[in-house]
């Protein structure tokens, strides 16, 4: 009776021993889970994203003006300086170790800025932000992920339309 | 010594039900209190003839948990392993589709979504060349041969 018991107990720790480490290995690995997790930018879009005067957007794995993109997601924010503030503090810490494509500096605060960021697994990432004063105040913010080199993918989408 | 085991069996409850065994006037249920108490470990030596013969009961028992418990157990891990990716699985597909959110308002019109998007981008689109030039301006190794340039020929 004991013995049995003891058993049980035993195959319980083993279960536990192995489960747990399994589950954690398929958690870490996923290759499906969002690489934009690990930013902070994506606090602005879960804090954003549902308020009024917000425009949210959330593409995967869509053709946009010819262009194949993993995830394209965007947030446009008007008459919002609080937000605008919020997303240069984000900025700055996502900026570790990302490339500069164009960056500019008004009055002492960042109005613009394209970042490449490094890649995650298989994608390339990009960051932009742009501030617009005319005629409202304006914040744009793009998260891209995409297969294709983001050098590419930037000289397409920010070309002149 | 007193011994005693969960369902509160004494050494001398147990010596009695032994004796009533042997008298052949034991109930199923006394009997296997008997067989309870017997497979305990670290019991007197007197009891080993009765641990024979109970033994065979309880090795029998043993035998059959054996043989389905590895069986159960590593068919419980994998049953949890695949619900936990069918459920990843499900989690991260619905997490993946397309919307747009204007105002609080959620959309998953597809030509709604897609104009939101351009409409984003286009905030964003500058000069023809402003991001080729941005490109230029990340590798610096033109600027700093020219700036060096400048000692050389003062050496010179």
């Amino acid at each position: 009776m004991f013995q049995i018991e003891r058993k049980k107990k035993n195959d319980m720790r083993s279960i536990k021993k192995y489960l747990i480490p399994v589950l954690l290995v398929i958690v870490g690995f996923n290759p499906t889970l969002k690489a934009q997790n690990d930013l902070q930018i994506s606090r602005v879009f879960d804090q954003y994203g549902n308020k009024k005067g917000s425009v949210m957007v959330e593409l995967t794995d869509e053709m946009l003006e010819g262009y194949d993109f993993s995830l394209f997601k965007s947030i446009t924010i008007s008459g919002n300086p609080q937000a605008a503030d919020f997303i240069r503090k984000c900025l700055i810490k996502d900026e570790t170790g990302a490339k500069k494509v164009k960056q500019v500096v008004a009055n002492g605060v960042l109005t613009s800025v394209y970042l490449q960021l490094p890649r995650k697994g298989q994608l390339y990432r990009l960051i932009l932000f742009n501030e617009t004063f005319t005629p409202i105040e304006k914040i744009t913010l793009i998260y891209i992920e995409s297969k294709n080199d983001s050098e590419d993918v930037l000289k397409l989408i920010l070309k002149k339309k | 010594m007193k011994i005693r085991i969960k369902n509160k069996i004494s050494v001398s409850e147990a010596d009695r039900l032994i004796e009533k065994y042997y008298e052949g006037l034991t109930s199923v249920k006394e009997e296997k209190r008997i067989s309870e108490f017997l497979l305990q470990e670290d019991l007197p030596e007197r009891y080993a003839v009765e641990k024979d013969i109970f033994g065979y009961f309880g090795q029998k028992k043993q035998k059959k948990v054996f043989s389905i418990s590895p069986f159960i157990r590593w068919t419980g891990v994998a049953a949890g392993i695949i619900s936990v990716v069918f459920c990843l699985h499900v989690l991260i597909n619905a997490h993946s589709t397309n919307y747009a959110c204007i105002d609080g308002v959620k959309t998953t019109n597809m030509t709604e979504i897609k104009t939101q998007a351009l409409a984003s981008l286009f905030g964003m689109s500058s000069k023809t060349n402003e991001v080729e030039e941005g490109f230029k301006n990340l590798d610096n190794h033109e600027s700093v041969e020219q700036q060096l340039k400048i000692f050389s020929v003062a050496e010179h």
